[in-house]
């Protein structure tokens, strides 16, 4: 394996540099602060758009941190799965970030502007090292700064119900961390390495004779990573944390923060474990019947609330699961919907999160039946929230339609026709709680009563920039497609 | 009886799996949140435990260089983890905890069950 | 806070030592057990200790809020620079000997390159975190209140 310059590693250390400076600077320069971390994710954004272009061209890199050469050092890998989610995190947060400028000033005291900055770059610096990183002590780590972090940026707002959902979260992801290192533990006992590809011949070895130790961590991982991620039984945390947080936190963990931990678990699945472990026991089905629950329970939930950022909220309990199904059905073409789907969704929900975030700033209504004849008040975005429910439901010229797509391949092609009647009905489902939405919000014949104000530009851009990228997710997947294609096909 | 030598031998990875079993119930069934605190540091110390456990081999001395001597010495690598699992801990520990004294501010209750019923009436 | 007269006499006679304690395992990290968290912890009690046995104006006027504050963050940008002078010296991020930091002789006080300049910088972070920790949990009000109100 080649080795990588120095780039994976400076785009966590500048990520890091500037958590530390922004509440520093934002003592004196309250400007600068903001300024310094949005020059970050962009330097962050580019650095990944060029590691892109170094695995194109030499494929597989690995970075030592300190020389120290693995089992004994620190590896973090750069293949095209991890740059592809390294760019889907980098970007989205950039994206994110711009929308943040604005919209903290109006949800936040001011004085703690400075520490949402330092906050927000740790998160990201965390998930993009999860990313990368090759080594399952150091992903224990990360996960518990990206579960801090996460969570001070829900109980950053001092309201009471920020405080309740986020020390839920905080509990909830405890549980799930103390899980992880168990995991950790029983596998460090059987192999004596740290090291993913190591672990991964190590374990192979193992299996025979120590069954019961790795089953344990495999189960561990599952609960572990599905409380984290918001699987299905597991999920109760979600819907508090997600509506109460201030709406670019919610746009945030939505959009990224449980999808880094459903790519962490496809990345325990299929770089940590070997096959044989996987066709022991039924990991893959376990996950697939949890997806599928997910899907529809999750649609159900959301159709039955009132509140617009807690169907949000519980939409994201289904959309996450049709990641797990990608994983659970354990085919090319199902992980290709589902790595698909991680980029779609974090597109699209971000996206929805900002629009009702906007919508807050700009009338403060949340109610779902106060929404009528908004569209007319409020034009851009109220159609960045249509076509963000297209997506959802997978309309097409949308992002949801490719990943859906690719999902329904893949339950064909392993004969389960019941999963291509979930993915189905889950459509239909958002379908039902999405649309009337849109419909009321345009078509109602009512005048919108509330106090309008406008909404700042630099919002409406991001929201501009938002359709644009989900409707290309939607046109022009086919790079995207055959990458995964090249990637998946080593895993099998 | 195969079984009853097994775990005398490995009591360590009993009682580890014991304290993290009455860690988690505790954590996810009592409402005072204090409690859940502690329950949470219990469950990672556990963890924290078995791992010191593993790196153990007996009769084996602490990894410092020492001149000379053909010396054992233990795992030092499993210390160095949990050092790290420690810290993070404890600063999972300062957060719950400056959560919970905000939510006593504004619920005037630590209890969960309290809280909800305070929050259904809202 | 405790009003005794014993407890504020003895926590004043012993904290100078804790923290020289807290500073000697600081700078031994690289040869005996203990380094930049255990050593930072020890110096971050002596000066909890002082908040509690006296009160938290006391505690304050040993190191204010803001200075602990700058010396959490300097603490943590030091470490993550000393990481990237090791990509300047040559090496990968945080290396040490492959980045050409003098080793010294194993054994001696100056004998860890890189990794003794980190264990201060660490100590200094924790230290300091420990103490804005406990200040943020013990003091009365938030700066901005608390808002009830829905929005």
């Amino acid at each position: 394996m080649e080795s990588a310059g120095h780039q994976p590693v400076l785009i966590i250390v500048t990520l890091l540099i500037s958590a530390f400076l922004s509440p520093l600077l934002y003592r004196w320069r309250k400007f600068l602060s903001g300024m310094v971390l949005l020059a970050a994710l962009t330097g962050a954004f580019v650095t990944a758009l060029t590691l892109l272009g170094q695995v194109a061209r030499s494929g597989e890199l690995s970075y030592y941190l300190g020389n120290w050469p693995p089992p004994w050092g620190i590896e973090l890998v750069i293949d095209p799965l991890r740059v592809y989610m390294l760019l889907v995190v980098t970007g989205v947060s950039l994206w994110i970030f711009v929308y943040a400028l604005r919209d903290l000033e109006h949800e936040l005291h001011h004085d703690v502007i400075g520490w949402y900055y330092s906050l927000y770059a740790l998160l990201v610096a965390s998930m993009s090292a999860m990313t990368l990183t090759n080594d399952l002590f150091n992903l224990f780590v990360l996960m518990e700064i990206c579960a801090i972090s996460a969570c001070a940026i829900i109980t950053i707002k001092d309201k009471r119900e920020c405080l309740e959902a986020g020390f839920k979260y905080l509990i909830m992801s405890a549980m799930g961390t103390g899980c992880f290192l168990l995991g950790v533990a029983m596998i460090y006992m059987v192999t004596g390495y740290l090291n993913f590809s190591f672990i991964q011949t190590g374990l192979a070895a193992a299996l025979s004779e120590y069954p019961l130790n790795i089953f344990t961590a495999a189960a561990l991982f599952i609960v572990a990573f599905g409380t984290k991620a918001a699987l299905f039984p597991l999920h109760v945390w979600l819907p508090d944390a997600h509506a109460s947080a201030p709406s670019p936190s919610s746009a945030m963990l939505s959009g990224l923060v449980i999808k880094i931990y459903a790519f962490a678990l496809f990345m325990i699945f299929y770089r940590v474990f070997p096959r044989s472990l996987l066709d022991a026991i039924p990991l893959n089905e376990i996950i697939l019947w949890l997806g599928a629950m997910g899907v529809m329970f999750g649609s159900i939930y959301a159709m039955l609330q009132t509140d617009l950022k807690k169907m949000l909220a519980y939409s994201s309990i289904g959309q996450i699961a049709f990641i797990f199904m990608g994983i659970g059905l354990d085919q090319p073409l199902a992980l290709t919907g589902g790595l698909y789907h991680i980029m779609v969704h974090a597109f699209t929900k971000s996206m929805l999160f900002m629009s009702a975030g906007a919508i807050i700033y700009s009338t403060g209504v949340r109610r779902i039946s106060d929404l009528a004849g908004i569209g007319r008040v409020l034009p851009i975005p109220l159609l960045a929230f249509t076509i963000g429910s297209a997506s959802m439901i997978g309309l097409p010229g949308t992002g949801g339609l490719i990943s859906k797509w690719y999902l329904a391949l893949g339950a064909l092609e392993t004969g389960r026709i019941f999963f291509l009647l979930v993915i189905l009905a889950s459509s239909l489902l958002n379908a039902i709680y999405y649309m009337p939405i849109v419909i009321n919000a345009f078509m109602s014949g009512d005048e919108f009563k509330e106090k309008v104000k406008t909404v700042p530009p630099s919002m409406q851009a991001t929201l501009v920039v938002g359709i644009l990228l989900v409707v290309i997710s939607g046109i022009f997947s086919r790079q995207i497609i055959v990458l995964f294609e090249q990637a998946l096909t080593s895993l099998y | 009886m195969e079984t009853v030598s097994r775990l005398t031998e490995n009591y360590f990875y009993l009682v580890a799996i014991i304290l993290f079993v009455i860690g988690t119930h505790t954590m996810l069934t009592h409402s005072n949140m204090i409690k859940k605190v502690i329950a949470m540091n219990i469950m990672d110390s556990s963890v924290f435990l078995l791992f010191v456990a593993i790196g153990y081999t007996h009769g084996a001395q602490a990894p410092i260089i020492r001149d000379g001597a053909d010396i054992v010495y233990a795992n030092p690598l499993p210390g160095a983890l949990i050092v790290t699992g420690i810290v993070v801990a404890v600063s999972v520990t300062a957060y719950a905890l400056s959560i919970i004294v905000k939510i006593q501010r504004s619920y005037g209750t630590i209890d969960c069950d309290e809280i909800c019923e305070l929050r259904s009436d809202d | 806070m405790l009003e005794d007269q014993i407890v504020r006499i003895t926590s004043r006679l012993v904290a100078p030592f804790i923290q020289v304690y807290g500073i000697y395992v600081i700078l031994h990290g690289h040869l005996s057990p203990g380094g930049g968290f255990s050593g930072g912890a020890i110096f971050g009690a002596s000066l909890v200790l002082i908040a509690l046995s006296f009160n938290l104006e006391a505690g304050v006027k040993q190191i204010s809020h803001q200075t602990a504050s700058v010396l959490e963050s300097g603490g943590a940008l030091g470490f993550t620079v000393t990481g990237l002078i090791a990509i300047a010296l040559g090496g990968n991020y945080l290396a040490n000997r492959a980045a050409g930091f003098p080793l010294g002789e194993a054994g001696q006080f100056f004998s860890s390159g890189a990794i003794m300049v980190i264990t201060v910088f660490v100590g200094i972070k924790v230290a300091s975190t420990i103490t804005t920790l406990f200040y943020n949990i013990i003091e009365k009000e938030t700066p901005h209140g608390n808002s009830k109100q829905a929005d």
